[in-house]
């Protein structure tokens, strides 16, 4: 028999009985249509992270940090004997017991390692206010962009150089309502020093920032001026300590970058790259897919039995027919193509009519979505459908239509023709 | 062109072994035609099952133009089913949802033909059973006799050199059964088909060249005419 006449076969069989048919087509449909909802709300979520966090790049660039050891760590809350000035005659010896360092000391901890080209402390940095050329002051939140770190903006430019900012896109907004027109102009910040008065620094707007959640509501200064203001906001005695440092590599090549995570390692360090953080959302988006899909595979499990039961009883009802067509010649292998191809197509029917259902009711959600959150949640579309992922699902529901036909189909092409012509 | 040597089959039914057969030998030449008679449990059936390769014996073998069957394997006892044998059976077996064209077609399928081919073939089958004017019919519009012949020519389709039919008028009254006798009767003299025919029917079994009868799993009569009645 020829393939298009073996699918012609199936389709018709599967035609005689339509209500069976659609029944069992319904039960894949249900969990078709829920793996494609999760999945696509799986993959709306990952599309709206990953614009959020592309906001900033830099592929040279790792923050770097002292690993907190836990026998001996400052959470352990074990006792540590006092050495009577340790600090003060090494300035560059590294107490165990903190994982606050200072400028000296985390030098010396890189200074050894090839490719590693410079190391920033990250200054924490409060800003007070923001006026760009005589406009309205409006209150401002400051963060330091690393040197190596690209920031991702809506017009301008990211910082590429001293006294620079550039700024967050709703303080911009207000700033301006033309943001191109704040490119180039200088901002005045207002930032309060320990005495309690406020000192201003102006500098040049860059660009102004695309949204993203890794920024938070940040407006970001050059690495220049965030030490400057650091320096001028500090209270603390003796030299500054630093929980987190910034190293610039002198490549992106991921075997190097790993190569130098490995020695940080080595030294007590811990590294991360501006794409690890990435990765590490990404990861915790795909558990959270992975478990939601979970579910909806629990829907298709249970509608494979109904494959399995449907098919069992038409290889009952069609005995007959199957003891002819093999006193006729036909080979167990049509009989179990056959069987099969019902399987997969009911699989099919109900995994595409799933997968239009779901992708219209997730277009239809996603317009609602929007009405009411469009404002705390720009660009996110509550479902993401993507062809890829609408292929895979398909296809592995046909996979799992195929598995439950086996054992029918197996049945069917190992039946005796003649006792199956003398079935009753 | 069939020919069956010490051919004996036991069937197992709840433990105990049942001789169906027991050391047969028969020969069937080409364009015979030949009445398996006997009453019923006397194996007659076990006998045609095994002559067109439906089941494998217990002992001895069947060959088919000297070569033996049991040396084949399933794909060739398929083929050989497919391309030599047509099937009459006393249930028709007819898809009564499909086209007389559909169900005739069957084996044609089965074999992979082309369009063509299937096409051509078919018309000539249900022209030779005279029911070409019936082929878009759903076969359970038919009457009786009309559906046995569409299962003639579903066992006419693609040309085969034996037909067997298995009490092929045990399900029709005497009218229709008679038209579908002599349909088998023309299809032997005109075509040369060979034709083994499984009954318990004295009648249709008396117009045949050769009966043989069976008893108890052995043949104990067989009757060759030398002349036919035309």
């Amino acid at each position: 028999m020829k393939t298009w006449d073996l699918i012609r076969t199936a389709n018709r069989n599967l035609f005689r009985n339509k209500l069976r048919t659609t029944l069992t087509v319904l039960a894949i449909f249900v969990g078709s249509f829920t793996l494609t909802m999760t999945n696509g709300v799986g993959d709306g979520m990952r599309d709206y992270v990953e614009s959020q966090i592309k906001n900033i790049e830099g592929d040279r660039v790792a923050m770097v940090r002292k690993k907190i050891e836990t026998p001996n760590g400052p959470s352990s809350g074990a006792a540590v004997e006092y050495k009577e000035g340790s600090d003060e005659s090494d300035e560059t010896a590294i107490d165990p017991n903190t994982v606050l360092l200072t400028q000296p000391q985390i030098e010396s901890v890189v200074r050894d390692i090839p490719g590693i080209i410079g190391v920033t402390p990250r200054y924490s940095i409060r800003g007070e206010h923001i006026s760009v050329e005589g406009s309205k002051k409006y209150k401002v939140e400051l963060g330091m962009l690393s040197d190596g770190l690209v920031a991702k903006t809506e017009t301008g430019k990211s910082i590429g150089g001293p006294n620079q900012i550039v700024l967050q896109i709703g303080l911009a907004r207000a700033l301006d309502e033309k943001i191109e027109n704040l490119v180039g102009k200088t901002a005045t910040v207002g930032y309060k020093i320990p005495d309690g008065s406020i000192k201003t620094v102006d500098l040049t707007v860059t660009g102004v920032m695309t949204k993203g959640f890794m920024t938070n509501n940040n407006s970001f200064v050059s690495s220049d001026v965030a030490k400057r203001m650091f320096e001028d906001q500090s209270v603390q005695a003796g030299p500054n300590r630093f929980l987190g440092f910034t190293i610039q590599m002198d490549s992106s090549d991921p075997t190097k970058i790993e190569a130098i995570k490995k020695r940080l390692d080595e030294k007590g360090f811990e590294a991360e790259t501006v794409a690890d953080t990435q990765q590490r959302t990404y990861d915790a988006i795909g558990i959270f897919k992975t478990g939601m899909n979970l579910f909806a595979m629990v829907a298709l499990l249970a509608a494979s039995f109904g494959i399995i039961n449907t098919l069992v009883i038409a290889v009952l009802e069609r005995t007959k027919e199957i003891g002819l067509q093999k006193a006729l010649g036909m080979g167990r292998g049509k009989i179990f193509a056959i069987f099969s191809l019902e399987s997969v197509l009911i699989g099919f029917w109900g995994a595409f009519l799933g997968a239009v259902g779901a992708i219209v009711t997730g277009l239809v959600a996603n317009q609602i979505f929007v009405k009411f959150y469009a404002r705390s949640f720009e660009g996110f579309s509550l479902f993401a459908f993507k062809p890829i992922s609408i292929t895979a699902i398909m296809l592995l529901v046909c996979g799992i239509a195929f598995v439950a036909g086996v054992m029918p189909a197996l049945r069917a092409s190992q039946l005796n023709p003649i006792e199956s012509l003398r079935y009753e | 062109m069939l020919e069956a040597q010490s051919l004996s089959k036991t069937y197992k039914s709840d433990g105990v072994d049942y001789e169906a057969l027991k050391d047969v030998d028969l020969s069937v030449r080409r364009g015979e035609c030949i009445a398996i008679v006997g009453k019923s449990g006397s194996g007659k059936s076990t006998l045609m099952h095994l002559l067109a390769c439906l089941d494998a014996p217990t002992n001895g073998s069947v060959l088919i133009d000297g070569r033996d069957t049991s040396a084949f394997s399933e794909r060739a006892k398929n083929s050989l089913r497919n391309e030599k044998f047509g099937f009459v059976f006393q249930q028709f077996f007819l898809n009564g949802r499909d086209t007389v064209f559909e169900n005739v077609v069957l084996p044609m399928r089965i074999r992979g033909a082309s369009n063509a081919e299937i096409k051509t073939e078919t018309n000539a089958a249900l022209t030779a059973v005279g029911l070409d004017d019936k082929i878009n019919k759903k076969a359970k519009d038919l009457s009786g006799g009309e559906k046995q012949r569409v299962c003639i020519a579903r066992a006419l389709v693609g040309k085969p050199e034996v037909i067997f039919a298995d009490e092929p008028t045990g399900n029709l009254d005497s009218n229709t059964g008679a038209a579908v006798e002599e349909l088998l009767f023309d299809l032997n003299h005109e075509q040369g088909i060979t034709l083994v025919v499984v009954t318990h029917d004295a009648d249709l079994a008396g117009r045949c060249d050769r009966v043989i009868e069976m008893k108890d799993g052995r043949i104990v009569a067989d009757l060759l005419k030398e002349v036919t009645a035309q």
